[in-house]
């Protein structure tokens, strides 16, 4: 692993070497109370929520920390604001730091918007003339207007959140710790947020953000941390953990769906059975299987059969579903403008059927396939082997280029008029 | 136990903000504010006063009056309910914090202390209300006597009114050992605060509080008093407050020292245990 920065431990804002936090886990909560007595006996069992964590990050960096959930982002950055102590190793914190792991903390429902911040201010840390001097900007920030002299507990939640950032972005730090609290209020607030986070960045002041995002993290920080069981998996600039985490998360994912996939489906299967579909398999580029795959990726399902019975007309089709249950498409070999048909299949004949994507449209989330065979013959087609739900694959969409449910190959054009000229900018990709 | 004062001292102003904001969160939801902390006091004592001295008939002795018995009451209900309060809610107070333990660098042994001053704030209107119930029944429209009453059985302020600060600094800090200490344990065994709701009750009835220490001694169960520290506190303070006598050296020599101690051991348990605090909770 390579050291981010080449700095001693003087200059850094944040500097820890083998730093760990074991949670004590007890298999009764009265255990717990007896290991006072125990005279050192230990009547616990260890978790390592962080292990053996170097950080070295310099004063005015941007550091993203990622990872799944359960990582121990959290724990470390509970370790990093001095909230819990380390177990073991060395930390040292060279500043002011103000975290934001949770807005409002402490907020008193029966008191008005005023008071709350007066008391929220000096459990952040400030003095009397630091929070008269701040107090106007706070409220102002808030944007509560008459609201601010009545109790918090009349409050929406969108208010709430708002009071807590407010008081929050007041705090003049010099490290700045957020976990995922951002995704809060409306979009006009999340913009004022933002405004305020970039404002502090180009104060050259540091900023930890914590997230299991990557396309966020990616946008806002040039070095990035990559946990995984507690312990650093990788860490350098954004664009060579990124690509470590991809291959974690695929890595992940294929452990825990192909386990899935490979159980006896609980899903519904019906149909006459002259032919019958063998197994399913989604490929990747290398012809691998596997079932995690990423956003504009080559994507192909083959899907196995066997012909147990004559068929006149049989017909492969698949069906691709988002988890919510959302229909994204279907298709079958039939109905194209070149159709392929099987007229005479007969018992002992065996094949496969493959149906490939050169780019994968759907963006980040988990979907399921649905494989159909129907026989076209009859006036309306019925099932000889339909099987629901029949595996599930996770997409993982490390470009974030876009939002929703579908990649859309969109062209952007743009044009202005200015100083009596046109100019025209467009973008294909 | 150095390193606890200096962060009181360090979070003084946000201790006196937790407690002005307490004080307020007492009444602000009501309308009446203050006037309830001087009735609830009162109504409190008209219970007491009709279950022990009219239903079950206990008197101090054969010929002290109604007027008497009731100050002695009162000065009893109001010290006992400041310890109660204090020590219960410092037994739940971690858990209830817990918002702010976990998720800021909160100095949470200002927790206790807050809950204590807050407590004595409150318990000072008890205290102005018997003392003008003395002032009332003393000079103004003084009660009679039974022939035969001693001198310092009548009711009286004196120069003794200088030795309340030191009682209730005694107080505080008896109370802040016992808060300090059933906090941090309340942490490791959550059935803490539940127990704690029965024993403060059987430890109210075991103080002379409703009857006369006299009748305990009578019973021949010194001993329950010479083990109750707020026997000799509540003694002490109804000396003062009732007869305007100074309360005995010794008595509160000896409650000085368990005070002393019982705070020393309470904070120590606290600040050894601090560091785990967002772990246990």
């Amino acid at each position: 692993m390579a050291r981010p920065h080449a700095q001693g431990a003087g200059t850094s804002a944040i500097f820890a070497k083998g730093l760990g936090k074991a949670y004590r886990m007890y298999d009764s909560p009265s255990k717990r109370f007896f290991e006072l007595f125990a005279g050192g006996r230990k009547l616990h069992r260890e978790f390592w929520a962080v292990r053996n964590v170097y950080l070295d990050i310099p004063h005015g960096a941007t550091v993203g920390i990622i990872g799944e959930n359960g990582a121990g982002k959290s724990s470390l950055l509970k370790l990093l604001t001095g909230i819990t102590r380390p177990t073991e190793g060395e930390l040292s914190v060279h500043g002011r730091v103000a975290s934001l792991l949770e807005l409002g903390a402490g907020f008193h429902p029966e008191f008005s918007g005023r008071d709350n911040i007066h008391l929220n201010c000096s459990i952040l840390g400030m003095s009397e003339a630091e929070i008269a001097e701040r107090f106007p900007k706070i409220v102002e920030f808030s944007e509560l207007g008459d609201f601010i002299d009545r109790p918090v507990k009349t409050y929406s939640s969108g208010m709430y959140v708002r009071l807590g950032f407010s008081v929050a972005a007041s705090v003049d730090p010099d490290i700045l710790m957020i976990d995922e609290a951002l995704s809060v209020g409306d979009e006009h607030f999340k913009g004022k947020c933002i405004n305020r986070l970039n404002e502090f960045r180009e104060q050259g002041k540091t900023t930890i953000f914590v997230s299991h995002d990557m396309g966020a993290v990616k946008s806002m920080c040039q070095h990035v941390v990559l946990l995984d069981r507690g312990e650093v998996l990788a860490q350098g600039n954004a664009e060579s953990v990124a690509d470590e985490y991809l291959k974690r998360a695929k890595a992940r994912g294929n452990e825990r769906l192909s386990a899935f996939n490979r159980g006896s489906s609980a899903y519904p299967r019906w149909g006459t059975g002259e032919i019958e579909t063998l197994e399913v398999e989604m490929l990747d580029s290398a012809g691998g299987t596997t079932a995690v795959f990423q956003t504009n990726e080559p994507f192909r399902v083959r899907v196995r059969y066997r012909v147990h019975a004559p068929v006149k007309d049989p017909v492969f089709g698949l069906g691709i579903y988002r988890s919510d249950g959302s229909y994204v498409n279907g298709s079958n070999h039939h109905w194209r403008e070149q159709p392929i048909r099987i007229e005479d299949a007969q018992p002992g004949e065996e094949g496969e059927v493959v149906m490939s994507f050169e780019r994968m449209p759907l963006l980040q989330g988990a979907y399921f396939l649905t494989t159909f065979l129907y026989d076209h013959s009859k006036a309306a087609p019925t099932a000889i082997d339909h099987r629901e739900h029949v595996c599930t694959f996770e997409v993982i969409d490390a470009a974030r280029l876009q939002h929703g449910m579908l990649f859309l190959p969109t062209i952007w054009t743009l044009t202005r008029r200015r100083d009596g000229r046109e100019e025209r900018l467009e973008s294909r990709s | 136990m150095l390193a606890l004062i200096a962060s009181l001292k360090k979070n003084k102003r946000l201790l006196l903000d937790l407690v002005g904001r307490d004080l307020r969160a007492r009444y602000v939801g009501s309308s009446m504010g203050f006037f309830w902390s001087v009735i609830f006091p009162l109504v409190n004592l008209v219970v007491y006063m009709f279950v022990f001295s009219f239903v079950l008939e206990a008197r101090w002795d054969e010929h002290q009056p109604k007027e008497v018995t009731a100050l002695l009451m009162l000065a009893g209900i109001v010290v006992w309910q400041a310890f109660a309060e204090s020590v219960s809610r410092s037994t739940n107070t971690l858990v209830e914090n817990q918002n702010l333990i976990q998720k800021v660098v909160f100095p949470s042994e200002i927790l206790p202390p807050y809950l204590v001053i807050s407590a004595l704030a409150n318990m000072l209107i008890g205290v102005v209300i018997t003392l003008l119930g003395v002032v009332f029944y003393a000079y103004i429209q003084p009660v009679e006597y039974a022939s035969g009453t001693p001198a310092n059985r009548i009711l009286g302020l004196g120069p003794s009114l200088l030795a309340l600060p030191l009682l209730m600094m005694l107080q505080a800090l008896f109370t802040l050992g016992v808060g300090y200490f059933l906090a941090t344990l309340n942490l490791f065994l959550r059935d803490v605060y539940h127990v704690m709701g029965v024993a403060l009750t059987v430890f109210m009835f075991m103080t002379p509080i409703f009857y006369p220490a006299e009748k305990v001694l009578e019973a021949g169960m010194t001993w329950v008093l010479q083990i109750n520290p707020m026997y000799w506190l509540i003694d002490s303070y109804r000396k003062i407050l009732l007869w305007g006598d100074w309360p005995s050296p010794p008595i509160v020599g000896m409650f000085a020292i368990v005070a002393v101690l019982a705070f020393f051991a309470g904070s120590s348990f606290f600040q050894a245990q601090k560091p785990r605090f967002p772990d246990l909770l």
